[in-house]
Formats: C-alpha cells, sequence, structure tokens
C-alpha cells in the first residue's frame, strides 16, 4: 500500500514530464559538427523539439591591432550592458542579392524581364502558332498561306483530303470541321486576297544556324534572283534564330535555281537544307 | 553578397560614415540619436545621445577618438567615440548641414543653413585631438557665402583648400587658411543643388553628386570635370571606390514623392559606374525608399547606404566584384 501511495499515479506522471521541459542537449558528432537539442512550446501549447546541426569553423582574421582593441570596448547609450554580438533587434541579415558586375548593363533588361513575367503570370497560357510554332495565334501567322500547320499532311500531297474535310471531316472520324478549315471545299473559293502569296516561288530553309541573320540570308539568297521576301524565324526571349526561315523569289524558276544549289550549302557549320514551302490548305 | 541590415534608427537616415580602419560605422538620421556599428558583423556598439533635432551630417577623425555630427538643433557637437561621453557644443544661429575633420584630424569644419537673414556660412575649429582637452569655442575661419549658399563642403589634401559645392550647382575652392575664394565653378546644371561630395582616398579628386541627376569627378587643383555619370534620377549621394575603379551613386525620387512611387519605379538602388568608362555595370536594390548617402568601406571591401526608409543596409562585396575586369584591362593586365 505504501509503495503505491508513494508513487505519484502514471497518470499525474505524465502531466509533469509535459510541464517540465528536458534540458538543452548539445551532442558532437563524428563529423565535428554539434547537434544542439532545445525544447519549447510553441503558442498553442503544443511541446516543439528544435534540432539544430551546426558546424563550428574559426576563422583567423588578422587586423590591425588598433581595431582589435575596439572589438573589446564597452558597449554604451541604448546599448550598455547588452551582451557581445549583434542583438536581433536592431540588426538583422536581409536576403542575397546576386551582384554580378557587367559591362553595360542596362536598366531595360531588368524591367523588361520583370514585364514579360508578369504578362506570363497574367495570362498563363503561352500562345505557339502551329505552323511555325512561334508566339503568335496560327490565325496571325506570315505563312498561314504557304504552310500548312505541323504535323498535318499537306493537302497536295492528297488531293482527295481538302473536298473531303470541307464537307464532313471523315478522315479523322469526326464530323466536327475545325473553323479554319470549313469552307474549303474548293481552290476556287478561297478568297484569294492581297495576303495570299505566291508559295510557288517560296523556298523553305531549314538547319539554319541559331546565330543567323536576316541579311545573311538575303545576301546568300540573292545571288539566285530578285528576293522578294526573307523571314527567319526567331525567338523573341532570346532573339536567337529558331533553324527555319523562308525566302520568297520573284520568279519560280530562280527558286528552282536557288534551291538545286543552296540544298547542302553549308552556311555556319551547319547544312542548309532546302526544299519548297508546302502549300497550306 | 548578404547585406546586414541595420534597424537602430526610427527615422530616414541622413549621412552614414566609416571610420579610417572601416570597422566601425556611423549612421545619424532624423531621430536625434547617433549610432554607432561594428561594420564587421553588424552589432551596434552604442548610441551618443544630446541632440535635441534632427540629425544631417557626421564625421570622425582619423584616430577613431573623436565623433562631429551636426544637426537641426542650430548646433554642432563634439563627442568621444569610446564612451559616447559629450565633449563640446557649438551653437550656432541656424542649422549645421555638413561637418568634416580635415586629413590630420586638427580641424573640424561645419557648414551653416542660409535661413530667416543669416547668409549660409563654412566655419572652422581648431581641433585638440585630445579627448580629455578643452575645445576651443573660437572659430578660425569663417567663410560667409553670399551668392549661394554651400550645402556640402571639405578639406582637400593637407587642409591646403576647402572645397565647397553650392545650392546653385557650382564648386568653389577656398584657401584654407585665409578663407579667400579662389575659383568658382559651374560643375552642375545651373540651379541644380550639390547633394555630396566624398573624396577620392588621396583627395586629389573628388566626386559630386547633384540633383541635375548627375555625378561628376572634379580635380581638387584646378576643379576640372573629368567624368559625368548621368543617371534617370536625382541624386543624393556618391561614393568613389578604392582598389575598384568603380563610383556608386545612391538616389531616388524625392522624398515627399515616394509614397507615390512603387519600389521599382522610384529607383531607390545603389548604382554602379565604372570610374574611367563612365558605363553604368549594374545595381544592388534592397532599400525601399532613396538612398539618403552611400559610404564605401576604406579598404574597398564593402559599402553602406543609408534610406529614407530608415535602415541601413551594410554590404561586405563578394569575388564577382572584385574579378570583374573590361576586356582592355585584362589585356593591360596581362601584359
Amino acid at each position: 500500500m505504501s509503495r503505491v501511495a508513494g508513487r505519484t499515479d502514471w497518470a499525474e506522471d505524465d502531466d509533469e514530464d509535459s510541464t517540465q521541459l528536458p534540458p538543452q542537449q548539445i551532442t558532437k558528432n563524428k563529423d565535428g559538427t554539434e547537434t544542439i537539442t532545445t525544447w519549447a512550446y510553441r503558442d498553442d501549447g503544443k511541446k516543439v523539439k528544435t534540432m539544430r546541426r551546426i558546424k563550428k569553423t574559426t576563422i583567423k582574421q588578422i587586423v590591425n591591432p588598433r581595431v582589435a582593441e575596439r572589438k573589446h570596448w564597452e558597449k554604451f547609450g541604448q546599448e550598455k550592458g547588452k551582451p557581445l554580438g549583434p542583438q536581433t533587434d536592431t540588426t538583422s541579415v536581409a536576403e542575397n542579392i546576386a551582384f554580378r558586375p557587367v559591362a553595360g548593363w542596362k536598366a531595360s533588361t531588368e524591367d523588361k524581364e520583370a514585364e514579360k513575367k508578369k504578362a506570363l503570370a497574367t495570362t498563363n497560357t503561352k500562345i505557339k502558332c502551329r505552323i511555325c510554332s512561334g508566339d503568335h495565334f496560327t490565325s496571325k501567322c506570315p505563312f498561314k498561306d504557304t504552310m500548312q500547320p505541323e504535323g498535318e499532311a499537306a493537302p497536295a500531297d492528297m488531293p482527295g483530303d481538302a473536298p473531303e474535310a470541307g464537307a464532313l471531316g471523315g478522315a479523322g472520324g469526326s464530323s466536327y470541321v475545325p473553323p479554319h478549315l470549313r469552307g474549303r471545299g474548293g481552290a476556287g473559293e478561297k478568297m484569294g486576297g492581297k495576303y495570299e502569296r505566291d508559295d510557288l516561288a517560296t523556298l523553305r530553309v531549314t538547319n539554319v544556324s541559331e546565330f543567323a541573320e536576316e541579311q545573311d540570308l538575303r545576301d546568300m539568297f540573292s545571288r539566285f534572283g530578285h528576293v522578294t521576301r526573307v523571314f527567319l524565324a526567331k525567338d523573341r526571349e532570346t532573339g536567337m534564330a529558331k533553324g527555319f526561315a523562308f525566302v520568297s523569289y520573284a520568279d519560280r524558276t530562280d527558286a528552282q535555281l536557288a534551291c538545286s544549289k543552296m540544298d547542302g550549302y553549308g552556311f555556319r557549320h551547319l547544312i542548309l537544307r532546302v526544299e519548297f514551302a508546302k502549300k497550306a490548305t | 553578397m548578404r547585406p546586414i541590415l541595420l534597424s537602430g534608427h526610427e527615422r530616414a537616415l541622413t549621412q552614414v560614415k566609416y571610420n579610417a580602419d572601416g570597422d566601425i560605422i556611423f549612421s545619424v538620421s532624423k531621430d536625434h540619436v547617433v549610432c554607432a556599428w561594428f561594420s564587421h558583423n553588424g552589432e551596434r556598439l552604442g548610441t551618443y545621445h544630446g541632440h535635441q533635432g534632427a540629425l544631417w551630417t557626421v564625421d570622425v577623425d582619423p584616430t577613431s577618438t573623436l565623433l562631429a555630427t551636426g544637426g537641426a538643433d542650430n548646433t554642432m557637437r563634439l563627442w568621444e567615440v569610446k564612451t559616447g561621453k559629450l565633449l563640446k557644443t557649438w551653437d550656432f544661429e541656424t542649422s549645421i548641414k555638413r561637418v568634416e575633420f580635415s586629413p590630420d584630424g586638427r580641424q573640424l569644419l561645419g557648414v551653416t543653413e542660409k535661413r530667416s537673414g543669416h547668409l549660409g556660412s563654412i566655419v572652422v575649429y581648431e581641433i585638440d585631438p585630445d579627448p580629455q582637452a578643452e575645445q576651443t569655442s573660437e572659430q578660425s575661419l569663417r567663410i560667409v557665402c553670399d551668392e549661394s549658399k554651400a550645402t556640402v563642403a571639405g578639406f582637400s589634401y593637407l587642409a591646403q583648400m576647402i572645397i565647397a559645392g553650392h545650392e546653385d550647382g557650382t564648386v568653389s575652392q577656398y584657401d584654407g587658411k585665409t578663407g579667400e575664394l579662389l575659383y568658382n565653378a559651374p560643375v552642375h546644371e545651373p540651379d541644380m543643388q550639390i547633394t555630396d561630395l566624398q573624396w577620392a582616398p588621396d583627395r586629389t579628386y573628388f566626386i559630386t553628386a547633384s540633383k541635375d541627376k548627375t555625378a561628376k569627378l572634379v580635380v581638387t587643383e584646378s576643379l576640372e570635370v573629368l567624368k559625368s555619370y548621368p543617371t534617370d534620377t536625382p541624386l543624393n549621394s556618391a561614393a568613389i571606390t578604392p582598389v575598384k575603379d568603380y563610383v556608386i551613386l545612391g538616389g531616388g525620387q524625392a522624398a515627399m514623392d515616394v509614397t507615390t512611387t512603387s519600389a521599382r519605379q522610384g529607383k531607390f538602388e545603389a548604382r554602379f559606374y565604372h570610374k574611367v568608362f563612365m558605363e553604368e555595370i549594374g545595381r544592388v536594390r534592397g532599400h525601399f525608399g532613396p538612398l539618403n548617402y552611400v559610404a564605401v568601406h576604406p579598404q574597398g571591401t564593402g559599402y553602406c547606404s543609408g534610406g529614407e526608409d530608415g535602415y541601413v543596409r551594410v554590404h561586405h562585396f563578394d569575388k564577382p566584384y572584385f574579378d570583374f575586369l573590361y576586356e582592355v584591362e585584362r589585356e593591360q593586365a596581362n601584359l
């Protein structure tokens, strides 16, 4: 009986344990680090165990004796009697700033980046052209008349396809006809607006170096005849070429000559591939 | 680069300064208190109490024993750096906008404000470097600026000359002994106040910052403008960095317009320019208000800036800062 009375209830025992926090423990690890374990109560009354692993390194710094002496000066004023080391109420460490001097630094570069990010965040959709993979709508693509969307077969190769799609779109087994294909029953019905390009004399150049400039291409291709238009697809963000371009000639025979001569031509460590641009649907 | 944020002040900072060894930073703000900080870890050494008004300026003597301050309570005060004890108070009719010790620490210069019938002036006192000694109340020199008031001033090498920047954008050179006006040069745009004047380590040239959005590097001897650093914002401060040939400019939208502009638009950044090529090489952001003062560590290992937002930010430069070279500099180094 006396044993029972002397011993506190196990429930009480547990209670006592929880009110008394274990003391701070410092254990030394093999790799020279120390683990500091502390317990504390959070605002909501829960006990929290904090484990911090720290590595202590002694940095020896040789300073001027005057400076060394000043480090041991007693604090005064509002700091009087405060312990050594920075006080958290007056001194804190700010977030890391990457500072890297560069020649020709421009304020605008930083601004633009921020703006771009903002624009991306607001729209949150990436516009991608299905024809040239550029960042504009497919309907705004400069090649919508000369090219067909990527991954779609050219109607020229499959003559029966276009009317079929126009009628029922039976090729895919679906009756849905996308808006851009509607009313394309025949070539004769198409509006021959001023934007229609003579795709017969347009060459598609691929495997172009990403450092290429439009002017380089114009210089190269104008050897074979009058070039009416050169388009080099560029990435809007980086300004680098995407690797393909279109070159239009005034005359188809010039284009044909250029196609035969320039296909396989080495330009800036890459072999150009030149072919006639396929007609868009 | 991880800046140390010093938040001991309650109001806008007006000036920050390193001592000659660069281990202590002194800061003054509009909250009447002077603070001393260790630059290596941001620990506050102490505070100096006594001023009754906003403080505009602070300077420390070359041996880090005496500290001078000036403020809107129309006094200039001398303190013992180590203990925070007030040693001497000089009373004036108007507020003190700038104080500076001579290179040998034997003279102290003060710039007084022009107000209510009192002309702006530059006063000089002889200083006894012993903190125990009684300091004189007698001015050894008094230069009255009757044309345009001086806003900043300092001693040239060997205290031979006193260089002052004026409210009308001109810089003038006075004889250090007699106070005679030797030159007056229109360095900045007319009627654009010169806000800061900081010396190169050898004091043969200095940099001025102005409200006309430019900073200029000027020769002490002839007041010839060597270099000009144009920016897009009114400047409050400019500093020359030792070791590397850079200048640091600080400024931003005027304090009264700050609340109407975002941190981004306000251009509250420290701008780094190459001293020789006059080209901007980078910026350091962080403050939420205009930078009122930038000071460079005398050994060129870091800089600190005091802002209208009430914070001092202490930066220790890291490797890319020291490694950066222009192509021509690199070629020169390899020769």
